[in-house]
Order: structure tokens, then C-alpha cells, then sequence
């Protein structure tokens, strides 16, 4: 969705239009679920921070900054409230493998959700202000200067933050085979 | 022999897709002499394509629904009201506006060859839309949460007018039936909100509903002439097979 299209819909949703906040959840609800679930590793606790981001967005439209994309504003909400879930359930890393199933054939699903697993273990070593990173970059397909604009850090450090994760998830991955 | 930080710089540049043209012309001078710059790239290039390759999770089924539920509804307090604010503002116009849209509804809908009595009684597939769920007193609600099936189903009145509020979603074609026991009352409409490819039928003492899955809002209007206590009672089937079943009640207030 464009910039437009978003800044549209927000307007209406300022305006009261529950039709138009449907249409923003409808459009965001996967990308902010898959980075709260990358970040917790817990699917319950992805969904309640996902009601959690979606219901402060709702709330705070008025502070929203209109120049700005409106992914970095929810990504932003999504990433912190996901920080702060770990910190407040005392959610001590890394956490528990949660099985998942990726819809595919015995054979596939074994390998691929084997695959995933392993992925996903390796990413909850990586402390949680370089995960983020990784998800926004290969979860949510950012590019170095929307990453810089969402975590308001300069893309110097998106690059250094990103090189040091990925180093760490490779040699992760090789341990876990 | 480590490789130089500038080029471990445009390695991983180059895997996020972020070199310039004279960066990549840089970059591949420097990996046709360096073996392992070449196993480093490579190596990232696999890493990401393992990370990039990872299937999203879905969501789950009812979320959206229930994120919808959860949140109030606003209105632009700087707007200057309407004519249709300061009518359903007025409680008694807000009724008598309600039903005569639902009258209305339900007359614009029909065809004459459907309409077999004034009660509308054995009447099929009534589709329309409102703008706004009705919002008429609450007379008991119920709350479902199966597998297949999640959201609240309400019975309201306003004087004579009972509405059966369907707030549903679902993950597979349901059929609703709702059985009223005081035979009197009547069919008297129906309205859906946002949404489309629902079949109903009415007869005497029963309504019955065909939904397609995802979100569903509904409206059945009933007549019960006198606001006599009744109980409507509902049962949800998916394939055949029963999946859900509850009451709801209607007593006048004294």
C-alpha cells in the first residue's frame, strides 16, 4: 500500500471510520503479527501483542506524524511493544522451541518446518536490539534506510547491527546442523 | 588472511541488494582474486536465502475480529451532525427511522412473486446492506468461540421490533437457525453489514441463515407484537453436523 493510500486511510480513521481501521489491520495484521511471533518465538504472545499494537495505533492517530511512512510508525510500536513483552514476562532467552507448521507435504513440512525451527532458535540467541534488525530486513523486506527510520538509529548502525546478527545466526545455524 | 573491512562492508551490501553499479564493478574485481571473500558471499548469500525463504505465520482466524471488537467506536466531535445524526440522535426517532429503513429494506428487496403475505412469512433470499448496525436495548447476548465459528450474537428490542444482532466470523460455510417459541411473532427483515453471499429463509417461528466464511454482520428483524416474553433459540451447523447451540431470552421490562 502506498504512502497515499495509508495517510488516506488514516485520515478516515481519525475521522471515525471503523471501515478504514479495518482496512489498515487488514493490510498490516500479518507483517506486525510475524514480527511480534520472530520476536517472542510464542504465537499467544505474538497475537496478544498484535491486539495490543493495533488497539495503540487506534488510540494514538493523533500523534502520528503524517511525513512519515506509516510502517515505521507501526513497526516502531510493534518492535517496542514486543521489547517490552520480554522484559515484562521476564521471558529469559532463548526461549522454549515452539513447533511450526508450515502447511506442506510429510516430507516437505518435516524439512521446512526442521528448517524453520532451527531459524527461529538461532534468532532468539541474537539479543533482541540486533533480532530486530534481521526481522525488518528478511521478514518484513526493509531496506537499510527504512530500518534507520523505524528504529531511529543511523543506517551506519543498521549495517553494523546487521553484519554482527547475521555472523552470529550462521554460526548458530551450523552448531544446530 | 582476513579480508579487508571495506569489502566485508560491500559483501553484505551486496546480499541486501544495497551497491551501487561501481560498487558491484568493485566488488567483483575484488571476489575474482579472493577466495575467501568469495566463500564469505557465498555463504551470506545462502544464509539469507535460507532467512528470505522462511514462510510467514498465518495469523490466527479470529484475530482480526476480535482487534475490530476491541476497539470504540469514534466520532468527528468537529463535524457539524447531519440530518441522520440529529434523527438517530433523538431515541424515538432513532427507533422509528430504524424500523421504517428495516421495513423498507426488507419491501425494496423483495420481489412480488416472493411476498406470499403481509407478514413476509416464507420469504428467501433477502440480500441488503445498512449503513450502521441498529442499536436498540440489549435483551441478552451470547458469545461463541469455536473452531470454526467466534463473535456474539445479541437480541435487542425496541418496543415491538426484536433484532436478532449477528457480530460473527467464521472459518467454514455455516448455517444459523433460530427458532422462536411464541409462534405470533413475525419475520419482519433482514440487513447485513459489509457483506455479501448470505441466504436467508424465513417460516413461521423459525429464520434461517446461510453464511460464507470470514466476517459476517447481521440483522434479522422480528416482530413480536405486544413485547410478549420469548425465547429464541439458536443452533449453528457446519456441514450437517451441529457445532453450536444456545438461548437467547426476551422479557419485557415492567
Amino acid at each position: 500500500m502506498s504512502k497515499t493510500d495509508d495517510t488516506k486511510l488514516i485520515e478516515r480513521c481519525i475521522a471515525g471510520d471503523r471501515q478504514a481501521f479495518e482496512a489498515l489491520l487488514a493490510e498490516y495484521e500479518r507483517p506486525v503479527y510475524n514480527a511480534a511471533f520472530r520476536m517472542l518465538n510464542n504465537r499467544d504472545d505474538a497475537r496478544d501483542v498484535t491486539q495490543t499494537v493495533f488497539l495503540k495505533v487506534f488510540q494514538n492517530f493523533g500523534q502520528y506524524d503524517p511525513s512519515r511512512r506509516f510502517f515505521s510508525w507501526i513497526y516502531r510500536i510493534t518492535l517496542n511493544e514486543s521489547i517490552n513483552w520480554l522484559g515484562k514476562a521476564n521471558r529469559l532467552e532463548p526461549l522454549a522451541f515452539e513447533a511450526i507448521d508450515e502447511g506442506k507435504g510429510p516430507e516437505q513440512e518435516c524439512d521446512s518446518a526442521r528448517l524453520s525451527a532451527n531459524v527461529q532458535a538461532a534468532l532468539m540467541t541474537v539479543k533482541a536490539d540486533y533480532r530486530t534488525v534481521v526481522i525488518l530486513k528478511h521478514f518484513l523486506g526493509c531496506s537499510y534506510v527504512e530500518i534507520g527510520e523505524i528504529l531511529e538509529i543511523p543506517e551506519k548502525t543498521v549495517k553494523s547491527r546487521l553484519y554482527t546478527a547475521r555472523q552470529q545466526l550462521k554460526d548458530e545455524l551450523t552448531n544446530l546442523g | 588472511m582476513a579480508i579487508e573491512q571495506k569489502f566485508t562492508d560491500l559483501i553484505n551490501a551486496d546480499i541486501d541488494g544495497e551497491t551501487s553499479e561501481a560498487e558491484k564493478v568493485e566488488l567483483q574485481a575484488f571476489l575474482s582474486d579472493n577466495a575467501e571473500g568469495r566463500a564469505l558471499h557465498d555463504e551470506l548469500a545462502a544464509l539469507r536465502d535460507t532467512l528470505d525463504g522462511i514462510e510467514q505465520q498465518t495469523p490466527p482466524p479470529h484475530m482480526r475480529h476480535i482487534i475490530m471488537n476491541s476497539v470504540p467506536p469514534t466520532r468527528n466531535k468537529e463535524e457539524s451532525p447531519g440530518f441522520l445524526q440529529i434523527l438517530f440522535a433523538t431515541p424515538a426517532l432513532k427507533y422509528a427511522v430504524t424500523f421504517a429503513a428495516g421495513v423498507f429494506l426488507t419491501l425494496s428487496m423483495l420481489s412480488s412473486s416472493q411476498i406470499s403475505n403481509q407478514t413476509f412469512d416464507k420469504v428467501t433470499g433477502l440480500v441488503g446492506t445498512v449503513a450502521e448496525p441498529v442499536n436498540a436495548a440489549l435483551a441478552s447476548s451470547v458469545t461463541l468461540s469455536e473452531t470454526n465459528i467466534a463473535g456474539t450474537v445479541s437480541l435487542r428490542s425496541a418496543g415491538s421490533l426484536m433484532i436478532l444482532d449477528f457480530d460473527l466470523v467464521s472459518a467454514d460455510n455455516i448455517e444459523v437457525q433460530a427458532d422462536y417459541t411464541d409462534k405470533t411473532i413475525w419475520f419482519n427483515g433482514f440487513a447485513q453489514l459489509a457483506s455479501k453471499g448470505t441466504t436467508v429463509s424465513a417460516e413461521a417461528g423459525r429464520v434461517r441463515l446461510g453464511m460464507e466464511e470470514g466476517k459476517r454482520r447481521y440483522a434479522v428483524y422480528l416482530h413480536n407484537e405486544g413485547s410478549r416474553d420469548t425465547t429464541v433459540n439458536l443452533r449453528f451447523m457446519a456441514d450437517g453436523e451441529v457445532i453450536h447451540e444456545a438461548s437467547l431470552d426476551y422479557e419485557p421490562a415492567d
